[in-house]
């Protein structure tokens, strides 16, 4: 009597999972590692897609008018991240498809961001509701737009090596948090792929928060901005008379 | 030693913003100037968010300028009646100034107006101190005589009504060309990120022909006042001051106005308004430049307070 085999599945834990942002905080790196079960040896694949906090992004297109670079109207993009980072073991496009990626999300090609301000439902050549952008052929180059300039700052990044397999079965991925990364709970999707489909999945969160000194100022600032201006304002003063008072005695 | 700013959201080098404050509190000194229009372009230049920098230079604009006001009040240098009437004119100014500036960061164009505001204003205030001071250097150069100052005050400052008398300036003139000025002076603050001195000063000095000696005073009052209303509305409104920035910059101009103080007592004034209108003229060319220049990314992204 054959017993059958368990299916294939994937395991994995961060090393951190709560990152505190002090006065110091100058980004972070956290280690994602993981095992993968499989008892046939197929070949597979690891795919891990960390999320920020969803944070809508505006843009601008630097246009010329009579001889002076100026902002176009920005356009906000809905549904992006404030951090998106995916890291496999080999190139995405080589691991599965286009319909799969795009429905998983795993790529910046496929992180489902759209311009709902830009959009508007017409009829076109005898279709109805037929969703255009106002953005028209533009639209691809203004997506792209915000995916490179969230790349240059290190928010976006797509690595088709980040994650490696260091022994039988097991792997780890770096997760890089730039300073500016944003405040909120994080979710890192890991996922096994077998012949281009996700056998397995793992999810797990980080929490990105304030802490200390930062914290209570930031809370400040933005639950009681009055005060806060107020106060500010007369450490401010108070400070300037007290180093006139200072430098009088010299 | 970085240090990461609760509101800019930004890690920065705090050694580098205590020297940057040093530096800028020098010139200040040295000038008898706030220095917001140097202060403002570096933040920007470091890193800061537009929005966050202009918004915490109000806080520390008003710190520095407190600590000078009250050596010229000591001197009794201060017109308290004129103050008050520029200062009135600055808080309308600064309200509308906030207000303003929250208007063209929805419509992702304060970047270009403050890049406009710099190139405009102090290129000619620059320009025209240039000449000047030139003018004055040359004239002593050649052991010409310096001409009298012209005391004739154009007709249309006594032909307006509502006059007032301003018995510390010797003056007896219309409240509207003072509120005008201040008011000018409090959108320019909330909008630039700077006291206003520049501007307020020569204005004072050629416009409401002001003594010489209660001036500068008098132009720190009203800066104090605009600043300090701008700084809090900044807040209020947008949530955009940083005190940590702020004291950081604190920190090093305190020290450096002292010693830029010092310092300008070795040199004529003549000589110190040339240099002055080199350094204004070169950071409005050069804050002014980005608009003629193809940029390298044809994109821009204004997240949250980065317009």
């Amino acid at each position: 009597m054959a017993v059958e085999a368990p299916p294939p599945a994937i395991s994995a834990a961060l090393t951190e999972t709560n990152v505190q942002v002090s006065a110091d905080f100058r980004g972070a790196r956290i280690v994602l590692y993981g095992a993968v079960f499989q008892p046939d040896n197929r070949p597979s694949d690891v795919v891990v897609i960390v999320r920020g906090p969803e944070q809508p992004v505006r843009i601008a297109r630097k246009v010329r008018v009579a001889g002076l670079w100026l902002n176009s109207r920005p356009v906000v993009f809905r549904g992006a991240p404030g951090f998106y980072m995916v890291a496999s073991n080999r190139p995405l496009e080589e691991i599965s498809n286009f319909g799969q990626l795009r429905r998983l999300g795993a790529g910046v090609d496929h992180l489902p961001i759209d311009a709902p301000d830009e959009q508007r439902i017409e009829t076109r050549y005898g279709v109805r509701d037929v969703v255009v952008s106002t953005l028209g052929a533009d639209y691809y180059v203004w997506r792209r737009a915000v995916v490179r300039l969230k790349q240059a700052a290190g928010l976006y990044d797509e690595d088709g090596r980040g994650v490696r397999f260091v022994d039988q079965g097991l792997f780890r991925a770096e997760i890089a948090l730039p300073a500016g990364a944003p405040t909120g709970v994080y979710r890192a999707d890991i996922l096994l792929f077998q012949d281009g489909k996700p056998v397995s999945q793992r999810v797990r969160t980080l929490t990105v928060e304030k802490v200390g000194l930062e914290r209570t100022l930031y809370l400040w600032a933005h639950n009681r901005p009055w005060s806060y201006g107020l106060a500010a304002m007369a450490f401010a003063l108070a400070a300037g008379w007290a180093a006139s008072a200072v430098f009088r005695r010299d | 030693m970085d240090i990461y700013l609760p509101i800019a959201e930004v890690s920065v080098n705090a050694p580098l913003i205590v020297a940057l404050g040093l530096f800028v509190g020098f010139i200040s000194g040295m000038f008898g100037i706030g220095g917001g229009f140097l202060m403002t372009p570096m933040l920007v230049f470091l890193g800061i968010p537009p929005a966050v920098a202009v918004a915490s230079m109000s806080n520390h604009v008003a710190a520095s300028s407190m600590s000078s006001v009250i050596a010229y009040g000591r001197r009794r240098a201060v017109d308290l009646r004129m103050g008050a009437v520029l200062a009135v004119g600055g808080i309308i100014g600064a309200i509308l100034g906030v207000e303003l500036f929250r208007w063209l960061r929805l419509l992702g164009q304060s970047e270009l107006v403050v890049a406009v505001s710099y190139l405009l204003f102090l290129t000619i205030i620059g320009g025209l101190m240039l000449a000047e001071s030139l003018g004055a250097i040359l004239r002593r150069r050649r052991g010409q005589p310096q001409p009298p100052r012209r005391d004739r005050r154009p007709p249309w400052l006594y032909g307006l009504p509502l006059k007032m008398r301003f018995p510390r300036s010797r003056l007896y003139i219309s409240v509207i060309p003072p509120l005008a000025l201040g008011a000018f002076v409090g959108v320019l603050s909330a909008i630039m990120g700077v006291g206003g001195g520049f501007i307020l000063v020569p204005a004072m000095v050629y416009l409401l022909r002001m003594p010489a000696g209660v001036v500068v005073g008098t132009s720190l009052l009203q800066i104090i006042v605009t600043t300090a209303l701008t700084g809090v509305l900044q807040a209020g409104r947008n949530q955009t001051v940083d005190i940590v920035l702020a004291t950081l910059l604190l920190a090093g101009g305190i020290v450096g106005a002292q010693y830029g103080a010092r310092a300008s007592q070795r040199f004529r004034a003549e000589e110190l308004r040339a240099v002055l209108a080199l350094i204004v003229l070169f950071v409005g060319l050069r804050m002014g430049l980005g608009l003629f220049i193809a940029p390298d990314e044809p994109f821009v992204l204004m997240n949250g307070m980065h317009g």
